[in-house]
């Protein structure tokens, strides 16, 4: 009987090396169970985006969330014993280098099972190239070009974590014709970033779509610049054609350009703002201070967006809870602390989830295939870090539909809620002379699904 | 065909003067009805925005005419030049306690670079070795002063500093070991030293944008953000922004101060000189290395000025080098080697991009406009609006 147990004990200890288990990471995340052991092997995650270029103020938190989660994954157990790495490569925003990357990466031997991209523009590039060599991508958000081709209706290897542009646009519309008396005659101007991301909402579909909500989508669109210093041509021109909403597809400087504008003609009080998911960023909430409207608060106080995840004010959920921890223990500053910090750390959980599955059914991580990921992504419904559900409805679709309407505001003083002005808003002092105000996010919906607005639907 | 050909050489002037006024009635057609639909408060709005936006571009565009003056390179280095050293005025003017030694190492290397423009021998002048001590000493002094009160102050020494420490160490480590060598190896130098900036702005303050709240003050001076301006005849209400108000007048004052400086200085004028022919004004005795040094110190500094104000208009960011896109055809269309034609220049660009967004939207403006122009005036001068014309005989 000694010998048994004793053999028992040995055996429940050696599991404890051999077989580690999603246990050692906190509760509330709920991975499917390793069923192989994947100790001593690697996991790379292969990412490529703009990292020192127009756009490296969004890929630079993120990688950030993917080394700090990457840490404390390995740090616990990995997935499955497997350890995680990450092999980053800079496009500079530029084309050519995207091209060259991925030529880089598709003639590794073995070639990578799975890529993270990040800009609309390089997944439109790739589209066709990685369903001919069967690396499934996955991006954070995408255009309908890159995501299911000219037509709209073919979906491709390439699977977007956030719902489609302009499905969050229709959302918005939704949420607008739902609320007349806040909305009075609503005539939408879209005022955006120009080039592949900049531009992807802007669609027949949406227009018609929101026509059906009672909103009016003016038909020409007017875009600028990421450097542009003034664009109060571009905010009259709209005004002139009867906006009384903006809504962009812009991020960090954009929106706080708008507000700004907005605020210095003296029109906050007319032209409510509006924008997508990156739309409500940190970013955008510590930029904004650089324009104080007459109440004293950024002009970007009350700007609605997409929040199709939770947010780090939303301190009492686990997944927000374990971020800040994270970027915390980091020491990550304020301004990291964004959008994209949030998809960095997800995206390590929805790793785990992915190979677990794969390499069950598969058997061993040397077998898996870029298809045999493909055929997980398009039958996974999980919740990575419980901010948001992945399901891409059985391969029907390649983004997420889950959204929320949300607004910007500033907490106040005593953090119960948003400031009604500045004199009760929480005010850090900035080295530079000037106050930080700390940027919330109240949602003003509970998540639902967005519309699905692709050519043809 | 031929008689088309030789009916065009014959008839040149007329010919391309023929281009340009159906280019303009084409034009007109295209915006006629879009004029007369428009408000007087629209087009004075949009003119003035365009002139106060362009004055930015022509602050670039003088520190890119001013090294071509000098040494006949096209600085594609501008634009970083700007974000560098638009990110060390940020870090004197948001750090209340500058570290001693660190602003005394920044002061240290800037004064060896100024002592050492005429080759290292120069540091064994004891008279310039006590210039320059005492130079550091000061600098390091002015850099590291502690208190709120005085960040804007720390930070244009801070920021003068650092740029001209920049300047004069890209000229010595890149610019000056290819004299001799084809033009065009210096200018393609000059994009490698645009990534290398680029490489350490990532390096040191990271790729998160950057508010640089310079014009916050202005409130404190009893100044509103925005002029409003109202009449009867506007039909509207015309907004100006202050602080771009402010950036386009000391943009003004910076080139008036050049305009003097290559007028009555000896530097000035040497640099002129040298410009014009470099081994008839080294035969005179004019010290050319040191002439071409000066112009990248100054340069450097124009370039902080400009990412200063710009930055301080929109925000320091990774974005901002490409502002000097819309001054590349505003020193083209100016003229290589003019500096009134730098300023002309950027306030064409500016007004015609906002005017072609007024007109067209759909970034017409910004991204067409300026070169349809800049195309235009090169077809009918080829120099640019104020260029020299240069006669080679071959």
């Amino acid at each position: 009987m000694r010998k048994v147990v004793l053999l028992l004990v040995l055996a429940l200890t050696l599991s404890l090396f051999v077989l580690p288990t999603s246990a050692q990471l906190p509760e509330f995340i709920k991975h499917t169970e390793c069923e192989v052991d994947l100790t001593g092997e690697t996991i790379t995650i292969y990412h490529f985006g703009d990292i020192s270029g127009p756009y490296a103020f969004i890929t630079q938190p993120l990688l950030a969330g993917l080394a700090d989660t990457i840490a404390y994954w390995n740090a616990h157990g990995g997935i499955c014993g497997a350890m995680l790495t990450t092999d980053n490569k800079d496009t500079g925003g530029n084309p050519a280098q995207t091209q060259a990357h991925y030529d880089y990466y598709r003639a590794l031997e073995p070639k990578p099972q799975l890529i993270v991209l990040y800009a609309s523009g390089d997944a439109e590039l790739l589209r066709n190239q990685v369903a001919a060599d069967q690396i499934p991508v996955i991006i954070s958000a995408g255009s309908v070009e890159g995501l299911y081709g000219e037509d709209g209706q073919t979906p491709g290897w390439i699977y977007a974590t956030n719902p489609l542009y302009v499905d969050q646009l229709g959302m918005f519309c939704e949420f607008v014709g739902a609320n007349p008396a806040e909305f009075p005659d609503p005539v939408i101007a879209y005022v955006s970033w120009a080039g592949a991301f900049g531009e992807a909402a802007f669609m027949p579909e949406a227009i018609d779509y929101c026509a059906e909500q009672g909103v009016k989508i003016l038909p020409e669109p007017q875009y600028f610049r990421p450097t542009d210093t003034d664009i109060s041509t571009q905010i009259l021109n709209a005004v002139d054609a009867g906006a009384n909403i903006i809504y962009t597809n812009s991020l960090a400087s954009g929106p706080a350009l708008i507000a700004k504008t907005l605020n210095d003609l003296g029109l906050l009080d007319e032209v409510k703002l509006s924008g997508v998911n990156w739309a409500l960023d940190t970013s955008v909430g510590l930029l904004g201070r650089t324009s104080l409207a007459d109440n004293g608060l950024p002009a970007v106080n009350g700007m609605y967006g997409s929040l199709p995840f939770r947010w780090w004010s939303e301190v009492q959920h686990p997944g927000v809870a374990f971020n800040r921890e994270l970027a915390t223990a980091n020491e990550r500053a304020l301004s990291v602390q964004n959008i994209a910090y949030i998809l960095g750390s997800t995206l390590v959980d929805l790793y785990h989830e992915i190979y677990v599955r794969t390499v069950n059914r598969v058997g061993s991580l040397s077998a898996i295939t870029g298809s045999d990921i493909k055929e997980t992504l398009d039958n996974i419904d999980y919740n990575p870090l419980d901010m948001y559900n992945v399901n891409f409805a059985n391969g029907a679709r390649r983004s997420t539909t889950g959204n929320r309407i949300a607004q910007m505001f500033f907490i106040n003083a005593t953090m119960t809620g948003p400031a009604t002005s500045g004199d009760d808003a929480m005010k850090i002092p900035n080295p530079d002379g000037t106050n930080i105000f700390v940027p919330i996010l109240v949602p003003r919906t509970e998540v639902q699904d967005v519309p699905d607005l692709r050519p043809g639907n | 065909m031929e008689a088309l050909q030789k009916f065009y050489r014959e008839n040149r002037t007329l010919v391309t003067w023929l281009m340009v006024a159906a280019v303009f009635i084409v034009f007109y057609l295209l915006t006629q009805e879009r004029l007369n639909s428009l408000r007087p408060s629209r087009m004075v709005q949009t003119t003035i925005t365009g002139l106060l936006v362009g004055g930015v571009y022509a602050l670039i565009a003088l520190g890119i005419v001013l090294i071509n003056k000098a040494s006949g390179v096209f600085n594609f280095a501008q634009g970083y030049m700007m974000l560098f050293g638009g990110m060390l005025f940020y870090s004197f003017f948001s750090t209340p306690n500058v570290n001693p030694l660190a602003a005394g190492a920044l002061a240290f290397g800037t004064v060896l670079m100024v002592l050492a423009m005429n080759g290292w021998r120069e540091l064994r002048n004891l008279r310039s070795l006590g210039i320059g001590v005492a130079a550091v000493v000061v600098l390091t002094l002015l850099m590291s002063w502690q208190g709120e009160d005085v960040r804007m102050l720390r930070a244009i020494v801070g920021g003068i500093t650092g740029s001209v420490f920049v300047g004069l160490f890209i000229e010595r480590f890149t610019i000056r070991p290819l004299i001799g060598q084809p033009l065009f190896t210096m200018v393609l130098m000059t994009l490698a030293v645009s990534e290398i900036l680029k490489g350490f702005v990532n390096l040191i303050w990271g790729s998160v944008p950057i508010s640089l709240q310079i014009f916050s003050g202005l409130e404190r001076l009893g100044l509103p953000n925005t002029i409003r301006w109202e009449a009867e005849f506007l039909q509207g209400r015309v907004v100006v922004r202050t602080d771009l108000l402010v950036t386009f007048f000391l943009a003004l004052a910076a080139f008036v101060g050049f305009v003097l400086f290559f007028r009555y200085t000896n530097v000035g004028l040497a640099m002129r000189a040298s410009a014009e022919n470099q081994q008839l004004a080294q035969s005179v005795g004019l010290r050319v290395r040191v002439i071409l040094a000066v112009a990248w110190g100054i340069t450097a500094i124009l370039a902080m000025l400009a990412g200063v104000l710009q930055g301080g208009a929109s925000q320091l960011d990774l974005n901002l080098p490409f502002v000097a896109f819309s001054a590349f055809p505003a020193v083209l269309l100016g003229g290589l080697e003019s500096i009134t034609g730098a300023l002309v220049g950027g306030l064409i660009i500016g007004l015609v991009q906002d005017w072609g967004n007024l007109l067209y939207g759909n970034q017409a403006g910004t991204e067409l406009m300026p070169y349809l122009v800049l195309m235009i005036v090169l077809i009918i001068r080829p120099d640019g609006l104020f260029g020299e014309k240069r006669i080679e005989r071959i």
